[in-house]
């Protein structure tokens, strides 16, 4: 299992204690007892925290199930690595570091 | 801590006997995680009790507030109320759109004053232990000053705000969160979170809220303040080595670049000023030691230091005569030097000790500096802290053999000049009785701690009594040493806490509290709520000689009992008429 996808797991068994780790991959606010918008808004908080980004609040109604969620963090994470990159500063032929 | 620990930490359930702890937060805010946060950090701080939080409705700190009244009738430990500026004015918060007018500033700094003066009137109106948070965010861009200029209304709304919170500190049950740490803690400029603040009302970065929400634990469940400090000389207390530079050449001053040692030699002398004690384990010449005692330059003067271990013997054996000399516990007491070597030999053999490296950077001795207060810091300061170190100094050297029977007791006793002054009034709630009751570990009847509201409430019980006795005799006052608290039905006593202070030791005074009690409710039998600690040895010892029998819980001692085993007291006693 990808590292993303067990710390998510991991957010999930926090936010959602009666929750079998088995079960979360599927989960949805259908399926999940207790899953609320004030248990969104701490998974909210929690993402931004163990994943280091930012979330972007109007993309919320992306957060409806444990696969969406994920994918969304891939997304993010993957944009932060690329802009992580341009970021880097440019080596100059000649110019020692 | 993260909200994800935070979680973790909650997930875990209290025992099932645990007791609540109920704490009443009063904000303008939705606190979200922050109460998950806090409630995490208490449980740490509280791992015996169910941490309650109860808050109030979003955007009504008002209502919240005097929530706190009612709550409060029904059983609180403690309140918080945190500030922070949309509560003074709406128009200080990014949620609600007003007008920022010239006229509307002179209305806000108006509004101030009113918030003011509520504020310290619905506060003083609670008993509880309250703490108070001012705001902690910043304002928005409102004034029409540049951001780099205070602007007037501005500061007076500071000040208004800043004076009520300055009197509402003076009152004994109210704590103020300190503004200066928490600036250290969690930097201004990344504690306002505006998309969050937008989104949920949560005004708060995480990180600020992880702050916030452990400087609070620490205010409402205080550490115990540690007893004595232990310091090396060399390259702790001054710059130099003593035996190898000569006294003339060791300093502690800004010219010879050593003034990280005049600032520690400060930080002893203000903390033995406060009560604590403070003691030296040196490898030295003991000869050169008290020489240089003698320099009329020290900042931390000879007469605040008790003992002075100067030899060449292990450290360690220097701390367990100190800790003998003393009566107290390693767990007590903090051990300073300047070699991680020492400190190891140190450490190993006294395992509860918190050992503390002096640093040779500055930057290094200023942290040190506020680690040392931080341990040592108390909410008061009373007598008793300023007879400690005297009563240590007078102690009768005899009294300890005789106690081992080596010689005679009793007329040692007799010729003491005893005195002990009780007071039975359960009325006037003396500060100095909760604090032996939270810190006495050697007699204490059973290690039961109380918070505030729960020793106020069991005093105001219509069964409760009480007893508080001082002592003195011709070698000096010991204070206030000595809490026993009960319930009382007919001609039955039942003792539920029981503590006196280690130096108040082999002068009988257990035995005359005893005695006061029987005679005093007139009671036939005395029923002991005890439970053996690892440390009530000395209680356990006591009252097997009574009993004739090792003690368990809920044993009962008669008065023919009493009387039969127990030895002559020769004190005279004394009842304070109003506490």
């Amino acid at each position: 299992m990808d590292e993303t996808k067990e710390l998510l797991i991991k957010c999930f068994s926090a936010v959602f204690p009666q929750l079998r780790t088995e079960d979360i991959p599927q989960a949805t606010p259908e399926s999940v007892k207790g899953w609320d918008s004030v248990a969104t808004v701490t998974l909210l908080a929690m993402l931004e925290q163990e994943f280091s980004i930012e979330v972007d609040f109007t993309a919320v109604e992306e957060f409806g199930s444990f696969p969406s969620i994920l994918a969304y963090i891939q997304r993010q994470k993957g944009a932060s690595a690329v802009s992580r990159e341009f970021a880097k500063p440019l080596r100059v032929p000649g110019n020692s570091e | 801590m993260k909200l994800l620990d935070a979680l973790e930490i909650l997930r875990e359930p209290p025992p099932p006997s645990a007791l609540p702890f109920r704490i009443g937060l009063a904000c303008g805010f939705n606190p979200l995680h922050f109460e998950t946060l806090v409630r995490a950090e208490m449980r740490l701080s509280m791992p015996d009790r169910r941490i309650e939080i109860d808050i109030g409705p979003y955007g009504d700190f008002w209502g919240n507030l005097a929530r706190l009244e009612d709550l409060e009738k029904q059983g609180l430990d403690s309140a918080v109320v945190l500030i922070e500026w949309p509560d003074v004015d709406l128009r200080l918060g990014m949620r609600h759109v007003g007008t920022w007018t010239l006229a509307a500033l002179a209305e806000i700094v108006e509004h101030g004053n009113t918030f003011a003066t509520k504020l310290k009137s619905a506060v003083e109106r609670l008993s509880v232990p309250v703490i108070i948070v001012a705001p902690t965010l910043p304002m928005p861009p409102i004034w029409f000053t540049p951001g780099w200029q205070a602007s007037t209304f501005e500061l007076e709304i500071r000040t208004t705000l800043a004076g009520a919170i300055a009197q509402l500190a003076q009152r004994p049950n109210i704590r103020i969160l300190n503004a200066d740490r928490l600036d250290r803690l969690s930097p201004p400029s990344n504690r306002f979170d505006a998309e969050w603040e937008l989104l949920a009302g949560f005004p708060y970065k995480q990180s600020h809220a992880a702050v916030l929400a452990e400087m609070l634990t620490l205010l409402i469940q205080r550490p115990l303040p540690k007893k004595g400090l232990i310091t090396d000389l060399d390259g702790t207390l001054w710059r130099g080595i003593l035996g190898d530079d000569g006294i003339d050449n060791i300093s502690w001053d800004l010219d010879h670049r050593s003034h990280i040692h005049a600032l520690y030699q400060q930080m002893l002398h203000a903390l033995s000023e406060q009560g604590v004690l403070i003691g030296v384990a040196s490898k030295n010449d003991p000869a050169l030691v008290e020489e240089i005692f003698q320099r009329r330059d020290l900042i931390l003067p000879r007469t605040a230091i008790f003992p002075v271990e100067a030899h060449w013997q292990a450290k360690s054996d220097s701390v367990a005569r100190i800790l003998k000399t003393w009566h107290i516990a390693a767990e007590a007491v903090v051990f300073v030097d300047d070699s991680r070597l020492e400190l190891a030999e140190v450490s190993s053999a006294h395992p509860g000790i918190h050992c503390i490296q002096f640093p040779s950077k500055a930057d290094s001795v200023v942290q040190v500096l506020h680690e040392i207060r931080d341990l040592f810091a108390k909410g008061f300061t009373s007598e008793e802290d300023r007879l400690r170190l005297e009563s240590i100094r007078r102690s009768p050297a005899a009294l300890d053999s005789l106690n081992r029977g080596e010689g005679d007791i009793d007329h040692f006793l007799e010729l003491a000049e005893a005195e002990l002054l009780i007071t039975f009034n359960k009325e006037s709630v003396d500060a100095r009785a909760f604090e032996l009751i939270n810190k006495t570990n050697q007699f204490n009847l059973n290690g039961a701690r109380h918070t505030e509201s729960s020793w106020h409430s069991y005093l105001r019980r219509s069964d409760t009594v009480f007893l508080l006795a001082a002592y003195k005799d011709k070698y000096g006052p010991l204070g206030k040493i000595a809490v026993v608290a009960g319930r009382h039905a007919d001609k039955k006593l039942v003792i539920d806490i029981w503590v006196m202070s280690c130096r108040a030791f082999a002068r009988r005074i257990e035995h005359k509290c005893l005695e006061e009690l029987f005679a005093r409710y007139a009671a036939e039998e005395i029923e002991f709520n005890y439970a053996p600690t690892d440390r009530n040895g000395p209680l356990t010892e006591f009252l097997a000689f009574l009993l004739g029998a090792a003690p368990r819980p809920g044993c009962c001692l008669s008065r023919d009992q009493f009387e039969a085993r127990s030895p002559r007291t020769f004190h005279r006693v004394l009842e304070a008429v109003n506490g």
